[in-house]
């Protein structure tokens, strides 16, 4: 506190007006770790909850058992292993796949995509398994909807181009952040149907922060051109973290002097 | 962190056993302003300014009624003192539209928590205004005997005020901007008479006809702040004749003696035909015609500009867009005698349901906020997409704060989830490769003892291992210092009654804290514990005297009662020559505690909560990363920091800012 005290009384007048009002904003602890303990819940990172609770001192908001069956289906999506992916969830919850059925199609979809994965690996391989799971699991579903008959020809695509020169739109669905995004999907359901919050705060907070500085130089209001948050020293990503607070003690100095 | 509190100064008292006790609650604060036949203030922005200055200055002042002493050791000061009325808002007697209220649909807003926050430290303000006031006066002997005191208490208006916490601290050149409370007694035209509560107005009938109007203002403007800002008029009567009644909003220099619509600067919406008026007399057809019992609902979207009204619960319609005002406040205006109109500016339950308006507002906000992001992640930080940055942002913040245990297990969690991932790309992410860092061992050691109540072992290893930081921040040594005094009468109290119950046990929750007896067990070994990697100082320092059996507890609690005692004296002497009114401050509140049997049962008993660790532990925390010079704030807190800088500017002029809150919103 003391030398919060001090950089409000010697104020750089040159120091920005927003930077000393950021300044002076405390955070308490106890909100930033809730913040930090509820992504590890919710985004299914048990050890290290478990780790936090006893670091911090805090108490972990549900059973460490809660989060394994999340953390599974998880692991197996990342993993290709989507057939795996989807007993596992109707072994949690059978009504959450029946209750949406673009989850259901999204990761029909993505064990196809896997299936096309495997001939692709191999030159000459044997394309029937795909095309057998399409056309008896894809194919029903995708007149239900225009996007999943879109999604289903997009993917079949797959099938015609050689492999090492996709368009940017089919190497898309190569990319393992597809299976990401759909194990995300997953886990936002399965909390959806516990009655717990689909999304971590930190995400929204994170867009909170993103959105609030877009809208603020949008609308013309006196902030510095760069917010630095003291992570992105650079774009190495080898270098430790003596060099990155190095680097942000300069950005601050600069600000002082410009 | 310190709740305000009186300031005891017989520590030696409470050698004996149940020695002096409170007698009672706090004299009730009675703030009344319009019984009191104190002429009204004048309401003006200037007017709040200065006295939310004021609050702040004196918000650090000590000094409360209470009284001290079951035989009357120490004089007390009644409430006979009160009636420092004056308001930020209006602090007037309950029910009436002075108290303080919070209007439905603003609940849980940034600018209610500021306005509640800045009330309290006006309510603390006076309370001490009047107890050093009341001493200065010699009024001792006028003081009503303090062993009746707390008989007093229930039949006083009912009010019994508990101490308040303390309000955080404004700063001084932002005031918060009040909301309407009543209709000012001043800003109006004479022949307007406001009934007590003052949300009642009628033009009197002086049997004279008039060809003027007479409109009226509230006592403060609308804050921008709000976002949305909402208000209802109930016509409790025509009058005889007359049905020229409007409603709506205009600034500050709008003239009295016309009905709102009129002149510029104003805009309302008319009775008689039902028409709104946009600064001119020709109005403008709009909805229905509204008279006796219609109750008229008119709201500001500070946001997209727009004015709307209700009627009798029923949305009408958009009225007024692109208004730009600074100043606003609700108007009224009437032209025969007779006409009675009730204004409700949130003291009770509208008939609209503006809440949900409200809701739908912040909802659209939230998509916005939601949508925006998942594309926009490149303004950011490019090479990352949102999850990666978060886990960089929570690596980060598990590092720097020492979480060592938990930065390891993170990283070892999201390494193998990236590895399953086919393609991962694991090497972008440096913090996830957390290095043995010995600082956040050292660090994390330091946290742990403080969590666990060892305060003497924290203040060891910070010795050891960072002799400057102490040396460098008398503060955080003194609140170390004041801590373990703290901890010391958790010892003393729960041993004094744990012979009764073992909630003293239980009560600390999930994480038994083996403190119990340690604080007292000054053998520390440093050689034992300064071996690296022991990992395991949670347990350190338990000991098994604490299962101790019955047989020498009597003994066990005098002697620690003895300790408290010589060391709360020591702790007296080293600080109670500092001039700081923080220090003095917290040397008070520290020592009010010892004066009660069972402190966990008075109202200082927050002070006594394992919670209060944690601020003087992340306080050290970051005094240590600062004197290894590194930034004392992790990315993610800085991260929150500006997110807050950032609302509350989009919040100034009423724009999207104004419906978020962070803390409520995001944080919790």
């Amino acid at each position: 506190m003391s030398s919060s005290t001090v950089s409000v009384s010697a104020a750089t007048p040159t120091r920005h007006l927003f930077e000393r009002r950021v300044d002076e904003i405390k955070p308490s602890k106890t909100d930033i770790n809730f913040v930090i303990m509820d992504y590890l819940i919710n985004e299914g990172y048990p050890s290290a909850a478990k780790k936090f609770a006893m670091e911090a001192n805090i108490q972990p908001p549900i059973e460490e058992e809660t989060i394994q069956p999340r953390v599974e289906i998880r692991n197996a999506i990342h993993a290709g292993n989507i057939e795996t992916a989807i007993h596992k969830i109707n072994d949690l919850n059978p009504q959450i796949l029946d209750l949406d059925p673009s989850l259901h199609f999204a990761l029909l979809r993505l064990q196809l995509i896997e299936l096309i994965r495997d001939c692709m690996s191999i030159p000459n391989a044997d394309i029937t398994p795909a095309l057998t799971f399409a056309t008896s699991q894809l194919a029903p579903r995708a007149p239900t909807n225009p996007e999943f008959l879109e999604d289903l020809e997009r993917t079949m695509a797959l099938l015609i181009f050689p492999p090492e020169n996709l368009a940017p739109q089919l190497a898309a669905l190569l990319d393992p952040s597809l299976r990401q995004n759909v194990a995300n999907r997953v886990n936002e359901a399965i909390l959806g149907s516990q009655g717990a919050r689909r999304e971590a705060r930190i995400r929204n907070l994170v867009r909170l922060r993103a959105w609030a500085e877009k809208k603020a130089r949008e609308t013309g209001k006196d902030i510095p051109p760069k917010l630095s948050l003291g992570l992105d020293s650079d774009k190495e990503g080898q270098d430790n973290d003596d060099d990155d607070e190095a680097m942000n003690g300069n950005g601050d100095a600069d600000a002082m002097v410009s | 962190m310190f709740r305000r509190s009186s300031y005891a100064s017989v520590v030696s008292g409470a050698a004996a056993p149940g020695g002096p006790q409170r007698s009672g609650t706090f004299s009730p604060i009675v703030n009344n302003n319009s019984t009191s036949g104190q002429p009204p203030q004048h309401p003006s922005i200037n007017h709040s300014r200065n006295t939310s200055r004021n609050s702040d200055a004196d918000g650090h002042h000590n000094g409360m009624s209470a009284s001290w002493g079951r035989g009357g050791h120490l004089p007390s000061y009644s409430s006979q003192f009160g009636c420092i009325g004056n308001g930020l808002g209006g602090l007037g007697p309950e029910g009436s539209a002075s108290s303080f209220f919070v209007p439905s649909y603003l609940r849980g807003s940034r600018h209610a928590e500021r306005l509640e926050e800045a009330h309290k430290a006006k309510i603390a303000a006076q309370r001490e205004y009047r107890s050093n006031h009341s001493s200065n006066a010699g009024s001792l002997s006028t003081s009503s005997s303090s062993v009746n005191l707390h008989k007093m208490v229930p039949s006083h208006r009912g009010m019994t005020h508990d101490i308040i916490e303390r309000a955080p601290v404004i700063p001084a050149e932002e005031a918060v901007a009040p909301w309407p409370t009543k209709w000012s007694d001043s800003d109006k035209y004479p022949q307007l008479d406001i009934q007590p509560d003052g949300l009642e107005v009628r033009f009197s009938g002086s049997g004279k006809t008039h060809d003027e109007s007479a409109s009226i203002r509230t006592d403060y403007p609308m804050p921008r702040q709000c976002g949305i800002y909402y208000f209802e008029v109930t016509v409790v009567s025509k009058g005889k004749e007359g049905r020229m009644i409007g409603i709506g909003v205009g600034g500050p220099k709008v003239v009295l003696n016309r009905i709102p619509g009129w002149e510029p600067d104003s805009w309302a919406y008319h009775g008689d035909d039902g028409n709104i008026f946009s600064s001119t007399t020709s109005g403008k057809a709009y909805g229905p015609k509204f008279s006796t019992l219609d109750v008229i609902g008119c709201g500001v979207n500070f946001r997209t500009g727009c004015i709307f009204f209700t009627k009798n619960g029923h949305y009408i319609d958009v009225a007024f867009s692109n208004i730009k005002q600074e100043r606003l406040y609700p108007m009224v205006g009437m032209k025969k005698p007779g006409e009675i109109l009730r204004a409700n500016f949130g003291q009770t339950q509208f008939v609209f349901d503006i809440d949900n308006m409200v809701e739908k507002e912040k909802a659209i906000i939230q998509d916005e906020i939601n949508k925006h992001f998942m594309k926009d992640t490149s303004s950011f930080r490019p090479p990352l997409d949102e999850t990666s940055f978060i886990h960089e942002l929570i690596a980060q913040y598990l590092a720097h704060d020492g979480y060592v245990e938990t930065a390891r297990a993170f990283a070892g969690e999201v390494r193998e989830e990236l590895r399953s991932l086919a393609n991962g790309n694991e090497a972008g992410l440096k913090y996830l490769d957390p290095e043995e860092d010995q600082d956040a061992v050292n660090r994390q050691r330091i946290r742990a003892s403080i969590l666990d109540g060892d305060v003497d072992r924290a203040l060891k290893l910070t010795t050891a291992f960072y002799p400057s930081v102490l040396r460098d921040n008398e503060n955080i040594y003194f609140k170390l210092r004041c801590r373990k005094f703290i901890e010391m009468i958790r010892k003393y109290t729960e041993l004094q009654h744990s012979s009764s119950s073992k909630r003293a046990n239980t009560a600390n929750g999930h994480h038994n804290t083996s403190d119990d007896y340690d604080v007292f067990d000054h053998q520390m070994e440093l050689d034992d514990q300064f071996g690296p990697h022991t990992g395991q100082w949670a347990a350190e320092g338990m000991d098994t005297e604490g299962e101790s059996g019955g047989g020498d507890y009597h003994a066990k609690y005098e002697n620690l009662l003895e300790d408290t005692i010589r060391y709360g004296q020591e702790l007296k002497s080293e600080f109670s020559g500092d001039p700081r009114r923080e220090v003095k401050k917290a040397l008070e509140d520290t020592f009010a505690l010892i004066a009660y049997p069972d402190a966990r049962e008075s109202s200082l008993a927050p002070l006594l909560e394992i919670s209060g660790r944690v601020p003087v532990a992340e306080e050290l925390n970051s005094a240590i990363l600062v004197s290894l010079g590194k930034s004392s704030s992790a990315a993610l807190e800085r991260l929150c920091q500006q997110t807050e800088a950032l609302v509350d500017e989009l919040s100034e002029d009423g724009g999207a800012g104004a419906f978020i809150n962070v803390r409520r919103d995001f944080l919790q």
